[in-house]
């Protein structure tokens, strides 16, 4: 069964990633780059659904466990993994290719596991190697916001540790299942904890939007699909139906998008429009339904899609324009026509305009929150929808694109590979819009949802339509500035500082003292005690061993006296003796 | 032309919501003829005042604020 894991597909990318530099050697880079992720997509399909069960001190291991819910994770991650190394072609440094496939096998092989160690692993690979995208962009920015990246996530590996010993301790089993909310105790929790950290649930989502906007263009279009829908997964499969996920989720949805209305870089924009969207699918899976699951599932689908080919858009005007903040950026339909349009696919996608993918999934969640009652989240979600569609569906390629100014700049269009990329991701978002039934085949449960009725048209076309009015009558209150905001990275970054200057100042000075103090009263006493052992050594324990030693000496020079070696001397002591006794015993 | 093609699509949204079907009402909301167009309109302009106005006496800070 051991030898069942080669088929695991992350063997397949960290295989792919280590050969990458011979590859390259031989002039092939480009066509390995296609040929892995293309393997692995039509892989999957083939996977038997238990496979490499490992045993390993004690533990059963099982690296492979494929179901409903797994499969439509696998289709997508693979599916964008070839988007993205498409969309990678052009550049040429292996290592950043390397980091991103052994990235995507961090992620595949979270989805495939069946146990809480696997889980670990390979959760704690996709940190390590995702941080290298970020680190590729060479900037000291970028290797500063790596190392919160990496702090943050190292902390919220060992919660999750923590969870999983706990849990361990309790029910002497590792089996990842789904986890009652009834019988949840402190170790599940500390699990939940450990997953809501990489799904950017607020209070800890401050990680995403501080990294992916320094990360590689390259980088950021793997980053903003893998890292946070692993953890969608991950609590659809443990934690459907708990009830903090539902809130939580819903307030994801305003937070992260009431950031992307005022933030200034088009990536921080969309980073923080993760964590809206994010948002949903953690609402879905606490509200728990097999619809709300199904439409967890759904979105996280389509939103992979749209979400990577946003930032290949914008990844694309970075690459030729070496510039993201909108308000530096104006007037580049006309040199870069295709990316416009690919962008604007992706904006309306994500706003959820009929005959995209967002309509489709998108509207399931917020269904499936109304078909529950639960009006207060329905209306949080759809204030998110509002958003979305004000910040990535107007406003961001409104400023980029078109503008009230003209930057001034006149860039080439994106390399063909870039245009690819974009392409097949345009593609997947209106295919699916038009066909929905591809991506509903593959939900957990059945679907009996219909998003194309006349009633929701209806509801979509007004909420977008006068979305679009009110942006209108004000837009020049969202003119950009130069700016950025305050969010709750605040804490660790101020905190950091505190840190440092504890340790600069109060921490130093004591040490300063302290080792004064060592100097003059310390160091004497220490060499004072050390010259009385020293006495203590020679008058006391060396005169008793040489008394002792002197002793040996002297009995042996007596006792060599009488051992005169003549044979006569010791019969005749011997016959003396040996008298003595015979009148002792005679005589009593 | 563009912007009264866009307002002619709104109208004509407006006047369609008289005669839509209703039988997958939700809540209350969706019985009251043009809700969701309200809601989109005064969604959109509460949350510019609001997360502009937010950013403006609070957050907003230079890009290197952590760099000084």
């Amino acid at each position: 069964m051991t030898s069942s894991i080669f088929m695991h597909p992350a063997v397949l990318f960290i295989f792919g990633a280590m050969l990458l530099p011979l590859f390259k050697k031989f002039n092939a880079q480009k066509i390995w780059l296609v040929v892995v992720p293309l393997l692995a997509f039509i892989q999957i399909k083939y996977l038997p659904s238990s496979f490499g069960c490992v045993e390993w001190l004690g533990f059963k291991l099982q690296f492979g466990r494929v179901d409903q819910l797994t499969m439509v994770f696998l289709h997508v991650f693979t599916l964008m993994a070839l988007i993205g190394s498409i969309f990678g072609l052009h550049v040429k440094e292996s290592g950043q290719h390397a980091a991103a496939w052994l990235y995507v096998a961090g992620s595949l092989g979270t989805t495939l596991a069946g146990d809480y160690l696997v889980v670990f692993i390979f959760w704690e690979l996709m940190a390590f190697a995702s941080v290298f995208l970020v680190w590729y962009r060479k900037r000291k920015r970028s290797i500063e916001a790596g190392y919160r990246y990496l702090l943050v996530h190292t902390a919220g590996g060992l919660i999750l540790l923590g969870g999983i010993f706990l849990h361990y301790q309790r029910v002497h089993d590792l089996s990842f299942v789904a986890v009652s909310p009834d019988s949840a105790t402190l170790a599940e929790y500390l699990i939940m904890i450990g997953f809501m950290l990489n799904a950017a649930v607020p209070p800890i989502h401050a990680w995403l939007p501080d990294a992916y906007p320094e990360a590689t263009v390259t980088g950021a279009v793997f980053m903003c699909a893998f890292t946070t829908k692993t953890a969608v997964y991950v609590l659809a499969r443990g934690f459907a139906g708990f009830e903090t996920l539902a809130i939580m989720g819903a307030i994801m949805t305003l937070y992260g998008v009431f950031y992307a209305v005022i933030e200034n870089d088009a990536r921080r924009i969309l980073a923080y429009h993760i964590v809206s969207q994010v948002g949903y699918m953690v609402c879905g899976v606490g509200i728990g339904t097999e619809m709300a699951v199904n439409g967890a599932c759904a979105h996280a689908y389509a939103h992979i899609l749209y979400k990577a080919l946003l930032f290949m858009g914008i990844g694309s005007v970075l690459e030729m324009t070496g510039r993201s903040k909108l308000s530096e950026l104006g007037g580049l339909y006309k040199y870069m026509p295709f990316t416009m349009i690919f962008t604007v696919i992706g904006g309306i996608s994500i706003s959820g305009f009929p005959l995209t993918s967002g309509f489709i999934s998108k509207s399931m969640i917020i269904s499936a929150a109304g078909a529950d009652h639960r009006l207060i989240i329905m209306s949080m979600l759809a204030l998110a929808a509002v958003g979305t569609f004000l910040s990535v569906g107007i406003k961001l390629p409104y400023f980029v694109f078109f503008g009230p100014k003209d930057s001034g700049i006149k860039p080439k269009e994106a390399h063909w590979n870039m245009q690819l990329g974009m392409f097949m991701g345009a593609f997947m978002c209106i295919f699916l819009g038009v066909y929905p039934e591809y991506l509903y085949n593959m939900l957990p449960y059945a679907v009996h949802y219909h998003p194309y009725n006349s009633y929701h048209l209806a509801e979509t076309f007004h909420l977008l339509g006068f979305t679009a009015l009110g942006f209108y009558l004000m837009v020049r209150y969202l003119t950009p500035h130069d700016v950025s905001n305050l969010d709750l990275d605040w804490f660790y970054r101020r905190g950091a500082g505190w840190f440092m200057w504890t340790a600069r100042n109060p921490i130093s000075a004591t040490n300063e003292w302290v080792s004064n103090i060592y100097q003059n009263v310390g160091l004497r006493f220490t060499m004072a005690l050390a010259r009385a052992l020293s006495w203590f050594d020679w008058e006391g324990i060396d005169w008793a061993l040489d008394g002792s030693a002197k002793g040996v000496v002297k009995g042996g020079e007596q006792v060599r006296q009488f051992q005169t070696g003549k044979l006569q001397h010791y019969i005749g002591a011997a016959v003396a003796l040996l008298f003595l006794v015979l009148i002792v015993v005679v005589l009593i | 032309m563009l912007k009264w093609l866009f307002m002619a699509i709104l109208a004509f949204c407006l006047v369609f919501d008289f005669f839509a079907e209703r039988h997958h009402a939700h809540f209350w909301g969706d019985h009251v003829v043009e809700f969701w167009a309200m809601f989109g309109l005064a969604g959109c302009m509460g949350m510019i005042v609001f997360c502009k106005g937010l950013s403006h006496v609070w957050l907003e800070r230079d890009t290197d604020h952590y760099d000084k």
